[in-house]
């Protein structure tokens, strides 16, 4: 198995680290094995904090936990 | 007989003085490129029904011409159409025939698109694109003008083309023949069943002809008249009426829309149908006792095939469907046929018209297969150097047709022929190819809308 994560499987309640170290919760999965939709809760950049935006699944390096 | 070097759309191709239609304009590769931009890019296109996407999300492929489009409803309800091909490079974002979505995303570079439309996702937005692409340059490619009626999408890549119902002009009752209920109620009908999806090797105008009204053709289903596929397992439909009825070919002039329809007498009672089905029966003889009691329906009326120009087949009551001639080369056409029902009908009269409507239509259809068979060698047949140089013959009943054509009080709109005696006439397929021609050598819509002019010449003239 490669160590690549199947952001299809997912679901929504999920925490995420992204590769530039953001933290992320999965708000909503269009299953599409390339998107999710996520909302900051940590992140370098401060303006992105408590945003929502579409999170690339190579941009995810590895799942937290449920909420 | 001089050689042939023809390299593209000419107008003595098409001659209304005559009759006479070379051969050139089925099977010309190069007249094929120019009717794409001339015809399929400017004029209205059917794109399916409402009823394939009733929820949020829900979308359905269809086609423009040889293009690939999404029809869709959004997340707030609106229905769009958009060109299947990511701004990025062009791969299709969706490769489903239909099903719900939230995003559209393009598996080449991972480019996402909302529901309507909106670029939404690109892939290392910050780090590649320094977050300074401007996403909304971007969304997928919409078209011009978007006409929802009675449930049916149409749609047209042209700003300039005038609104759908003027587009149809006088022609829309023969559509709501379709559309509305069997008992007159308004856009009653519903798709029954998925679409039905087959390709042909010929070019796309021989069914678009065929449907026109070719009532001459009638030998060809002689097998099938003989083998009884109708509903009440006689003869090809349950038409007892047609022993009274007028027949007719209406053209409208202008539009290059056209059709076959009957006209029954003033007070005449439903003839008895479907009688190998007591359900079924009752359930036709109800809608048109309702139908003669509504106001606005017309219940002497009776739908047979037509075309709406340039590609869209209508056949109103027996079966009840509408059959789009996708383009899919100068050689090929690629058929799709949607079948229709009373929303609120019964189950077992809806089972009752699907086995009818498969057994008749649709590439197992009876009826289908001699149309088929008859349009393929035809195409095969005229594609040779000689066989181009000898054109066909549209000569039957020229100068015939009506205007302003009346019995017992119904007047019908266009140049009309009366079949009853005749039995058959061109003046449908010199309708379609006269429009197909304003088309093929119109610079704009100005010009492919004489019945403004003529609105606006009555106007001044009325001062």
């Amino acid at each position: 198995m490669s160590g690549a994560i199947n952001v299809r499987t997912i679901p929504a309640g999920t925490r995420v680290t992204l590769a530039s170290g953001a933290e992320v919760e999965v708000v909503s999965n269009p299953q599409d094995g390339v998107w999710l939709v996520g909302r900051y809760l940590t992140s370098d950049d401060p303006t992105l904090v408590g945003a929502e935006d579409m999170i690339f699944a190579q941009d995810v390096v590895s799942l937290r936990d449920q909420g | 007989m001089p050689m042939n070097d023809m390299r593209g759309y000419q107008p003595s191709l098409v001659d209304m003085t005559t009759g006479l239609i070379s051969r050139e304009i089925f099977v010309n590769e190069d007249i094929y490129a120019q009717e794409q931009e001339r015809v399929f890019a400017r004029a209205w296109l059917f794109i399916g029904h409402e009823s394939q996407i009733p929820n949020p999300g829900d979308f359905f492929v269809s086609r423009m011409g040889e293009e690939s489009v999404i029809l869709c409803r959004d997340r707030a309800s609106e229905v769009h159409v958009f060109l299947n091909s990511c701004r990025h490079r062009g791969m299709k974002v969706c490769r489903y025939d239909d099903g719900n979505a939230t995003v559209f995303t393009c598996p080449y570079h991972g480019w996402s698109f909302g529901t309507d439309g909106a670029l939404v996702g690109v892939p290392f937005f910050r780090e590649a694109y320094h977050s300074e692409l401007d996403k909304s340059k971007y969304s997928l490619v919409r078209v011009a003008q978007l006409c929802r009626y009675k449930g049916t999408v149409w749609a047209t890549w042209d700003a300039a083309a005038p609104p759908f119902l003027e587009y149809l002009g006088a022609f829309t009752g023969f559509l709501d023949l379709i559309l509305d209920g069997w008992d007159g109620r308004e856009g009653q009908a519903e798709l029954l069943g998925g679409v039905q999806k087959w390709i042909i090797p010929c070019n796309w105008k021989f069914p678009a002809e065929n449907f026109s009204g070719d009532t001459y053709h009638n030998i060809s289903h002689r097998s099938v008249d003989l083998v009884g596929a109708g509903p009440s397992g006689r003869s090809r439909r349950d038409y007892g009426e047609l022993n009274v009825a007028r027949k007719l070919h209406v053209a409208i002039p202008d539009r290059g829309h056209q059709t076959i329809t009957y006209v029954l007498p003033k007070d005449h009672e439903p003839q008895p149908a479907y009688q190998n089905s007591p359900e079924v029966a009752e359930y036709f003889r109800h809608c048109e006792e309702e139908r003669r009691r509504r106001p606005g329906a017309n219940p002497r009326l009776m739908g047979a095939p037509g075309e709406i120009f340039p590609n869209v087949a209508l056949l109103p009551r027996q079966p009840r469907t509408l059959a789009v001639w996708h383009p899919k080369n100068a050689h090929e056409t690629e058929v799709w046929r949607f079948f229709f029902v009373d929303r609120d009908a019964p189950r077992p009269v809806k089972n009752f018209l699907r086995d009818y409507y498969i057994r008749y239509s649709g590439p197992a259809g009876m009826t289908e297969q001699d149309d088929m068979e008859n349009w393929n060698y035809a195409h095969a047949a005229s594609r040779g150097v000689i066989a181009r140089r000898y054109p066909y013959t549209y000569e039957m009943g020229m100068g015939r047709a009506v205007e302003d054509w009346e019995w017992e009080g119904l007047r019908m709109p266009g140049r009309v022929i009366d079949l009853t005696k005749a039995q058959a006439s061109e003046e449908p397929m010199r309708n379609l190819y006269g429009r197909w021609a304003q088309f093929m050598e119109a610079g704009s819509w100005d010009e492919l809308m004489p019945w403004r002019q003529s609105a606006i010449g009555k106007a001044r003239a009325a001062e």
